[in-house]
């Protein structure tokens, strides 16, 4: 239901356009075990988007090994849903038939659409606005309808990239809660990428810090196991560990 | 429209020896005429080679304009071919067509598509370069083949450059059939305005003009308008102020 990830000796080269090759990324080890919530967090520019993309298929370019569960890249692809910075919603489809689209292309049976469709939008509380077109809807709502979209599939694995940078403060709170209490239900393996420190502490099981680029690899890890679960905005250990967070990303930035 | 009417009668009845029958002339013929079968049967062979040249030059310009915004290789080998096509006056495509094929209904409906097929081609090259290639990564962030991708990610974003394509190719094709039809065919509109002419009857020749616009007309408003209503339900009104 949910898989593994384990990258080994990852590394990435860019051909800049006056012809230089750029190592974004250089010998990058991770593994997040199956069900963990792990974020990746790093300054911007240091490759943490090439890092899902190279899981997720869209880049195939790359050094090290990539396997996602007991096959490596290649193999049966894996159901694996891809959260952008942002909503990336096909502007002509409703609301329902982004959701459908998604189902569709991980060929998700037609009989079982209309219950995902109903039961996914409630829980992101769009049930109303499932006929509604994606410009009809402000930037908080049309993310949720991504979201939806994303569990919609019951992905084996979730990539996230920066999902609520673009949004203000509030609108990110309350995604981000919302975020946590639909991972809760089926606890799907995780990894997020995001330059927020409290944004990670906040979410994760584990923090992998990265060092700002080029040649950029994850420098430090920081657990958050002993934080409880369901996590709460007004818990004083989440801001000790940003602080700690913090001190860690100064150091190798 | 009333300031037309209005110079046309003018030009009509100002002159010294008028050539240009007035409007009301044009409208009695046109009201005779409508009531014969004869002018249906020429506007019914006009239309149908419309709709087989627009056909025939959309399905080429389609395929081979998104080929062009997508395939470097496809670019550097045929862009530069699209270009010259454009160039080459329809003259040359009608009269090639009618040589090479013969003075026959296929060579008509070829030669009018071949006027048309570059512009529309470069039409749909354009806007498939300017399609977004991160909804393209969200498809295939899900798993969608790529032909899917195609038909369900990037057709969908051509449509509105489609239906410019449409409209201006309905445009251009059917001027284009009007002077296949006068150099090479013996029935259509295009052969009967030539016919009149030769005969120097101008009334006549703006009375298939007339109807002609008009049908065009109602295509556009009806046809191209409806489907461009249905097509574009999602987009919101844009105001500049």
């Amino acid at each position: 239901m949910s898989v593994s990830v384990a990258i080994k000796g990852f590394a990435k080269e860019f051909q800049t356009a006056d012809g230089q090759r750029l190592r974004v990324l250089e010998n990058v080890d991770l593994t997040v075990a199956a069900g963990e919530f792990v974020t990746i967090l790093g300054p911007s520019g240091c490759g943490k988007s090439t890092l899902l993309n190279a899981l997720s298929g869209l880049d195939t370019g790359f050094e090290g090994t990539v396997e996602i569960g007991r096959s490596a890249i290649g193999d049966a692809r894996p159901r694996i849903a891809y959260l952008f910075q942002e909503p990336r919603l096909l502007p002509w489809r409703t609301v329902r038939g982004n959701i459908e689209f998604a189902l569709d292309a991980a060929r998700v049976p037609r009989t079982e659409w209309a219950g995902r469709c109903v039961r996914w939008l409630e829980a992101v509380g769009l049930a109303s606005f499932a006929e509604y077109f994606p410009l009809q809807l402000s930037g908080g709502m049309q993310q949720r309808a991504s979201i939806a979209r994303a569990f919609s599939i019951e992905p084996e694995l979730l990539l996230m990239d920066e999902p609520f940078s673009a949004l203000d403060e509030i609108t990110a709170l309350r995604m981000r809660q919302l975020l946590l209490s639909l991972w809760e239900a089926d606890r799907r393996t995780v990894l997020f990428v995001t330059h927020n420190s409290l944004e990670s502490v906040y979410l994760s099981d584990r923090i992998l810090v990265m060092k700002s680029g080029p040649h950029s690899r994850i420098c430090d890890e920081i657990g958050l196991g002993h934080m409880k679960r369901p996590r709460t905005y007004d818990d004083p250990v989440q801001y000790e560990m940003q602080r700690r967070v913090l001190d860690t990303l100064m150091r190798y930035v | 429209m009333a300031m037309l009417l209005a110079v046309w009668y003018a030009a009509a009845w100002l002159p010294a020896k008028p050539l240009l029958p007035p409007p009301h002339q044009v409208l009695l013929y046109l009201v005779q005429d409508v009531q014969k079968p004869e002018i249906w049967k020429h506007l019914g062979a006009t239309l149908m080679r419309i709709l087989l040249g627009f056909a025939l030059s959309m399905a080429i310009a389609v395929p081979f304009g998104i080929a062009l915004g997508f395939s470097v290789v496809v670019r550097k080998l045929l862009g530069s071919w699209v270009v010259i096509g454009l160039m080459i006056p329809s003259l040359v495509f009608i009269i090639l067509a009618y040589t090479s094929i013969g003075l026959n209904e296929f060579a008509a409906v070829v030669a009018a598509a071949l006027a048309v097929v570059w512009v529309l081609t470069i039409n749909i090259w354009e806007s498939a370069k300017a399609v977004d290639v991160k909804l393209i990564q969200m498809a295939r962030g899900f798993g969608l083949s790529p032909v899917r991708i195609v038909t369900s990610v990037v057709l969908p974003q051509l449509a509105a450059s489609l239906m410019a394509s449409a409209r201006f190719g309905l445009g251009l094709i059917w001027k284009m059939v009007l002077f296949v039809e006068l150099l090479g065919r013996s029935n259509g509109i295009g052969y009967q305005i030539e016919y009149y002419h030769q005969l120097f009857d101008l009334g006549r020749v703006l009375e298939y003009t007339v109807f002609f616009v008009a049908i065009m007309l109602l295509i556009e408003v009806v046809v191209l308008g409806g489907v461009e209503r249905r097509l574009f339900r999602w987009r919101p009104a844009a105001r500049l102020a």
